[in-house]
């Protein structure tokens, strides 16, 4: 599948790509999922890897918790989370379509983002909820995510999930 | 110098029954009919697509057919900037009331610019005031909440604009006529909760069309506001003179008032652009109120073409 991957954004959209285009790479994740019932926070570990994908029309990523690393050559679990996601950049729209597959639990999530200010902005409408997705603080060394619900139109939100995210140095590089 | 732009969608609506698109589509097809372009003197007529309806649900929004009606703003959007950019006075022809996001996208293009929202109706549905899980929201009842930046990303974010695309401050509201009824459950009436001026359809019919346009120029002029779009909802007349609209109701302005007050706000006011929306022919099947309307415009819009100089 080498026609999957793409070394660079299509430079149709070049700048729109980039706005997910800068977080190509591998990433190390520190991962907090805070319980609606006010319960203590729950930690886990992985790994998400970005790329250019479709001729560099599409920044893919996956996204696996735990991760390989921490398998130490074991097999993944049913339970344990290798999930990909898609964007594509839609010029009609001038908004991003993003699909996440997840192989643990046979999740489908569709979702349309823009870049708002500094943070790439992800949204989903359902079950009378506004549910949002958010890559902020994004720098060459290190980014953090949110996942935010709001079952009052917008006007509150809740948080959901956290993510720290610094990227792995290859390490020819380190040396 | 006015430019028609014709923009056929129904997109904001729910269907009048499974599987059947509400006419209001037919609308700039029926006027242009009637002879709306050469009675105006319109120097140019473009005539955008008929969208395709969709009567499923599009992924990841709980608009009926988000995605189409954002696709359809910037296309409308482009046009009504061109518009602009010519020197002309835009006057889009829908269609139903989403068409008026697609204007504005264009307006702002330009700079701030106000809107005055002429519509027996408030439309200020958002996610916020209604359940969105028990039904998928229709456009056309929710177009100023959306216009003022209230509602799902996918039609409050816009390029070169952000959100929003006018700011509560900017906006009066003429014309709502449920307010004031017992009909009123609370939740278009958060309208009254923002800085949105708002003279129900009572109002108007008591303070009489001169008196309404000067506090709304008053109002534009305290906001500093040299741009002002105006949306204008044919469903603002008493259903006992035009029935053949979406949401008919009353009380209501009959023709020669809408005219009066169209043409006041145009002298009042900075006015650049227009949108008419929701005459539905397929509820006017021998076709009698197309005259009327068009009528009403041209003695509406006058004066516009003189004043069309305002990018």
């Amino acid at each position: 599948m080498r026609t999957l991957l793409a070394a660079q954004p299509t430079p149709t959209y070049a700048a729109e790509i980039e706005q997910f285009g800068r977080l190509v790479g591998l990433w190390k994740i520190r991962i907090t999922q805070y319980s609606p019932d006010g319960s203590a926070p729950r930690h886990a570990d992985g790994d998400w890897e970005f790329g250019y994908a479709l001729e560099g029309r599409a920044v893919i990523d996956v996204w696996r918790v735990p991760s390989r690393a921490a398998l130490a050559g074991a097999p993944r679990a049913a339970g344990q989370e290798c999930g990909l996601c898609v964007r594509i950049w839609d010029p009609r729209l001038q908004l991003w379509r993003f699909t996440f597959h997840g192989t643990a639990h046979g999740d489908q999530v569709q979702m349309l983002a823009r870049q708002i200010a500094d943070e790439m902005v992800m949204e989903r409408a359902e079950d009378g909820r506004l549910i949002r997705w958010i890559f902020a603080d994004i720098s060459k060394g290190s980014f953090s995510w949110r996942s935010e619900t709001s079952c009052d139109g917008g006007r509150t939100w809740r948080l959901d999930q956290q993510v720290h995210a610094t990227r792995e140095v290859p390490k020819a590089k380190r040396a | 110098m006015i430019e028609l732009i014709a923009a056929p969608s129904s997109l904001g609506l729910r269907p009048d029954a499974p599987g059947i698109e509400p006419g209001a589509w037919r609308a700039p097809g029926a006027l242009l009919s009637a002879g709306l372009a050469a009675r105006l003197n319109a120097v140019g007529v473009t005539e955008l697509e008929h969208p395709r309806y969709e009567f499923e649900m599009q992924p990841a929004t709980r608009i009926r057919n988000g995605l189409s009606i954002r696709e359809y703003s910037l296309t409308l959007g482009d046009a009504v900037g061109m518009a602009l950019n010519a020197r002309r006075f835009p006057v889009v022809v829908g269609g139903d009331c989403s068409v008026l996001l697609g204007c504005l996208v264009g307006a702002r293009r330009g700079g701030l610019c106000g809107l005055v929202h002429v519509d027996g109706h408030c439309d200020f549905f958002h996610p916020a005031n209604y359940d969105t899980s028990s039904r998928l929201g229709s456009v056309a009842g929710m177009d100023l909440a959306l216009a003022t930046g209230r509602g799902e990303l996918l039609l409050t974010h816009w390029p070169h604009v952000g959100k929003p695309l006018v700011a509560d401050d900017d906006v009066v509201q003429l014309g709502d006529r449920e307010t004031e009824t017992s009909a009123m459950d609370g939740s278009w009436g958060t309208v009254l909760d923002t800085p949105i001026r708002q003279l129900t359809v009572r109002q108007i019919l008591g303070l009489g069309v001169e008196e309404v346009a000067g506090r709304v120029a008053g109002r534009v002029a305290a906001r500093g506001l040299g741009r002002v779009w105006l949306h204008v909802d044919l469903d603002v007349l008493d259903q006992d003179v035009m029935p053949a609209v979406d949401s008919p109701g009353s009380p209501g302005l009959d023709f020669p008032s809408l005219a009066e007050l169209i043409a006041a706000l145009v002298a009042a006011t900075p006015v650049i652009g227009v949108n008419v929306t929701i005459y539905d022919p397929d509820r006017d099947p021998v076709g009698r109120y197309a005259t009327q309307i068009v009528d009403c415009l041209v003695a509406g819009l006058g004066a516009a073409p003189q004043q069309g100089v305002r990018r």
